[in-house]
């Protein structure tokens, strides 16, 4: 036993167990191949070093002469190994070189087991003794040069030049641990070959005496490799953890969104379009009534599912999309389950993948199922369908949205000829410009409310006719944004209903005005007699003085003067009964209210006197002028006027009186009243007297405050009566003030 | 016409017309004083002053009619010619009823006016004359003494001295007495005479 006897086997031994555990790690692991390759070496380093120790205790030549031949197999199993481990951990080295080294090798080995005894010696004669450290002696061969050594040394060079070629490359590729390794391996193996080279080739020259004692220097090559692929192991499972924990995560998130669509009730769709599969979440078979499971199937075998009538537009958003003229498509179409329903769906996708040339190669999207929106949707189409008035819907850019069959024929239209088109088109070209600022303020403030408060609207047929119009506005909130639903009256009839009332009133309010100068014909005739009277006797007076041969010119002029003054007076009164007389169209003109009650004063003036009624006047001046028809007015006062005197026929000198009073209103209206001092008018009546045939007096038709009404409501004025504090009563009647006063 | 000259008085309140029947019934040679309210003239007139009113009925304030009542208050003899624009039946006969000459309607022809005017101042001058010898009447009345008034009553009754002697319980001779002074006191001559002047006095026979 000596030291050598000692380390040779032991360093073997820690050679083949290091070898074993990465075997164990490249096997259990499935770690990278060149662990295996690690391991051969080792093993190939074990024998080696059995070989050696064989060697050096080899006792005689013959015992020494078939090791030295043996000894190429681990020889060349080292050099294999050890390329491949390069290539295969390194990443680097030249195949050619690789392969030139294997071929040369073998070449080697061919050579060895052919030549006589081995190819480094063609004949060993003798063994020489080298005394080593502790005195322990090792044989070294003496003998004849095997020609073909050389080749062996040529292929150690080029194993030299490859290992520091696989460093160098691996060296510049400058990766995290590249350099550390390109030093370490690359620098151990290099350093092996050429010192081991150095060591043995001259030997087997006869330069030099040295014994096979390399063993140890396979160690440092050894330990590198060893040390470097752990670290590799060690970074591995780093590795590993990371990636496990990024795979939690991912599933994580996978799962994250599971529950997204889940919640969302969507389903996940992803086609491979190269492969020809499309791929559905659960949820898709459940949308169709199924079980929710995840389905494979083939885009031919979904498109036979869609509707025929909506598959034509689902091709052509896919094609827009498949040729990338949109980013992403929306659409929504129908598609039949199982059960031979069918289910709205509203689909969504984009192009995810392409090739080099644009070609699509994987889409996906998601699906949802909208049916119960498109049955709420239908619905509500149904409503409005159903309803009498036409109704159209608009969108926020104004745009038509919906009509019904109703909107079609009031405007004359067909539904294609108006959907998408602007509501514009059913607005007169006059009002045309200022609408799209009026509906932009709607939408700032939408309320349900009717358009256009108090204008009169119109709408535009497409034969170019005009129709009068009401407009009802509804704002309608849904998840396709913002609309209003404006429905629509035509309101001709009703405009013609409202002319007819008009012109029934009108007749009504004349006939009224001449039954009412019926009774007035005595005053009326007065008021016309005292012209004439007084034009009669200053004609009489005239002649007269010109049958007496009259010397006075400047008289009969003076006379001639007076004539012509009635004359026009007698004039006036008759133009004044004639317009009342007269049955005309209403004209509604700015009027003073003080005007007409002096006018009508003027009128009742005989009848006041005749009666011995004694009448008072306040009148307010400055008054803002109302809008009306100053012979409808006229009429009221004149009535109320009539009604008065009625009222106080009974009383006695100052108590048959009556007031007429003008003033302002609440608001800036204009209120006229006729005060009696009369009996007053029994409470329960203060409304009924303005009903037709209704009345207070002994031989009244009723009519007179029933017509005053519809006249003052038709100036949208209002009427009413109240008994005074003291006797009597007073009727007052209230107008609006006319716009053009109010400042 | 007597020899005082009568006025016509007009009460209009209408200027016009007042200017004009003022022009035409001065051109005619009428005295004219022309009133634009009743009141003015109810101030104003003096009743003494022989002639007639043309009166317009509807006029604010008192009316025609009105002023016919208060100058009947008064005791006035002023005939009244009614003028109107438009008069009603019940009006002008209430009119006419309180004694007023004649109710025109305007417009009013000069003639008709004038005839009306002429009238009312005849009618006028009868009634100053009846009054005048009602007058004359109620002063020889007042004369009489008490005794004499009872038996004028008994007189103009019819009945005989003896009678009256009977019922005034005295004799037929004082009867004759108080008969002769009642006759002398009345200045009639005959029965029939007294009788007359009775009667219009108003004394009423027994």
């Amino acid at each position: 036993m000596n030291w050598v006897t000692i380390l040779w086997p032991m360093m073997g031994a820690a050679c083949l167990t290091l070898g074993f555990v990465h075997l164990l790690i490249w096997f259990r692991r499935g770690a990278s191949i060149a662990h295996l390759w690690f391991f051969v070496f080792t093993v190939s380093v074990t024998c080696y070093t059995a070989f050696e120790l064989a060697m050096m205790l080899a006792p005689t030549v013959e015992e020494f002469r078939p090791v030295q031949r043996w000894l190429q197999v681990p020889v060349f199993v080292l050099v294999v190994s050890t390329i491949w481990f390069v290539r295969s951990f390194f990443n680097t080295g030249r195949l050619w070189l690789a392969l030139a080294i294997v071929g040369l090798r073998v070449l080697v080995l061919g050579l060895n087991f052919v030549s006589p005894q081995s190819v480094n010696y063609l004949e060993i004669n003798s063994l020489q003794f080298i005394e080593l450290w502790g005195g322990v002696s090792v044989p070294v061969a003496r003998g004849v040069t095997n020609p073909w050594n050389a080749l062996a040394g040529f292929s150690y060079a080029l194993f030299g030049v490859f290992v520091a070629d696989a460093s160098v490359q691996l060296w510049r590729r400058n990766g995290r641990h590249d350099r550390r390794r390109a030093v370490l391996i690359g620098g151990s193996l290099t350093f092996l070959v050429f010192f081991s080279a150095a060591l043995i080739l001259p030997t087997h020259w006869g330069v030099l005496t040295t014994p096979y004692v390399v063993a140890w220097l396979v160690l440092a090559p050894l330990f590198a490799m060893g040390y470097e692929l752990v670290e590799d192991v060690f970074h591995a499972t780093q590795l590993a953890r990371r990636v496990a924990a990024g795979e939690a995560q991912v599933r994580q998130n996978a799962e994250r969104l599971g529950l997204a669509l889940k919640g969302a009730r969507l389903a996940f769709w992803d086609w491979d379009i190269a492969g020809g599969k499309v791929y559905l979440s659960d949820r898709w078979q459940e949308m169709l009534g199924g079980a929710a499971q995840p389905l494979v199937t083939t885009f031919p075998a979904l498109a036979v599912m869609v509707h025929p009538d909506d598959f034509p537009e689902l091709r052509r958003h896919l094609r827009e999309a498949l040729k990338g003229i949109v980013p992403a498509y929306e659409v929504e179409h129908r598609v039949s389950t199982p059960s031979g329903e069918w289910l709205w769906i509203h689909t969504r996708g984009e192009v995810v993948a392409r090739n080099a040339n644009g070609r699509a190669l994987r889409m996906a999207g998601v699906n949802e199922d909208i049916t119960a929106r498109k049955v709420a949707e239908e619905r509500f189409r149904l409503v409005v369908e159903a309803s009498p008035s036409a109704m159209i819907m608009v969108d926020e850019e104004g745009n038509i949205a919906l009509l019904n069959a109703q909107a079609e024929r009031a405007f004359g239209y067909a539904r294609k000829e108006l959907l998408g088109h602007p509501v514009e088109t059913l607005i007169p070209e006059r009002f045309r410009s200022s609408h799209p600022g009026l509906r932009a303020g709607y939408f700032d403030d939408p309320s349900v409310r009717t358009m256009g408060a108090g204008r009169d609207l119109y709408g535009r047929r497409k034969d170019g006719s005009e129709i009068p119009v009401e407009v009802g506005l509804n704002p309608i909130s849904t998840p396709e944004g913002r609309f209003t639903l404006a429905s629509v009256i035509d309101i001709t009839e009703r405009r013609n209903i409202e002319m007819e009332a008009a012109q029934r009133r009108s007749e009504l309010a004349h006939l009224s005005r001449v039954a009412m100068l019926g009774e007035l014909s005595g005053a009326l005739a007065h008021e016309l007699n005292q012209p004439l009277a007084a034009i009669l006797s200053n004609a009489q007076a005239a002649q007269r003085l010109l049958a007496g041969g009259s010397q006075y010119p400047g008289e009969v002029r003076e006379i001639l003067d007076d004539i012509v003054e009635d004359n026009k007076r007698a004039g006036a009164v008759i133009r004044a009964l004639r317009v009342l007389l007269r049955k005309e169209e209403v004209a509604h003109h700015a009027l003073d209210i003080n005007d007409v009650a002096l006018d009508v004063l003027r009128l009742m003036r005989s009848d006041l006197l005749n009666r011995n009624v004694r009448w008072n006047t306040n009148l307010a001046p400055g008054l803002p002028r109302v809008l009306g028809d100053g012979i409808q007015l006229q009429q009221v006062l004149l009535n109320l006027v009539m009604n008065a005197c009625d009222a106080v026929a009974d009383n006695k000198g100052e108590e048959r009186r009556l007031e007429v009073r003008t003033g302002r209103g609440e608001g800036g209206s204009v209120l006229a009243s006729v005060s009696d001092r009369g009996k007053g008018i029994p409470a329960g009546d203060l409304e009924r007297v303005f009903e037709p045939f209704v009345t207070t007096k002994p031989h009244g038709m009723g009519l007179g405050l029933s017509v005053c009404k519809t006249i003052v409501e038709a100036h949208r004025g209002h009427i009413w009566a109240k008994n005074n504090a003291g006797p009597g009563a007073t009727v007052c009647v209230e107008l609006p003030a006319h716009a053009q006063n109010v400042a | 016409m007597s020899d005082a000259q009568p006025t016509v008085y007009l009460v209009d309140d209408d200027a016009s017309v007042l200017k004009a029947l003022r022009r035409l019934l001065s051109g005619a040679g009428w005295s004219v004083e022309a009133f634009s309210s009743s009141q003015e003239f109810l101030d104003r007139h003096r009743d003494d002053v022989p002639g007639c009113l043309v009166l317009d009925v509807a006029m604010p304030g008192l009316n025609g009619l009105e002023l016919q009542e208060a100058l009947d208050a008064r005791g006035s003899l002023l005939p009244v010619i009614f003028l109107t624009g438009h008069g009603d039946i019940p009006m002008s006969v209430r009119a006419i009823k309180r004694g007023a000459v004649d109710f025109l309607t305007k417009p009013v022809d000069g003639e008709d006016l004038f005839a009306a005017i002429r009238a009312a101042f005849g009618k006028g001058q009868a009634l100053r004359e009846a009054r005048a010898e009602m007058d004359g009447i109620e002063r020889r009345l007042a004369a009489l003494t008490p005794r004499e008034r009872e038996v004028l009553a008994h007189i103009v009754s019819g009945r005989l001295n003896k009678q009256i002697a009977a019922d005034l319980g005295t004799v037929e001779k004082t009867i004759k007495v108080h008969r002769a002074r009642v006759m002398e006191k009345m200045q009639v001559r005959s029965l029939a005479e007294l009788v007359r002047l009775a009667e219009r006095a108003g004394i009423k026979s027994r």
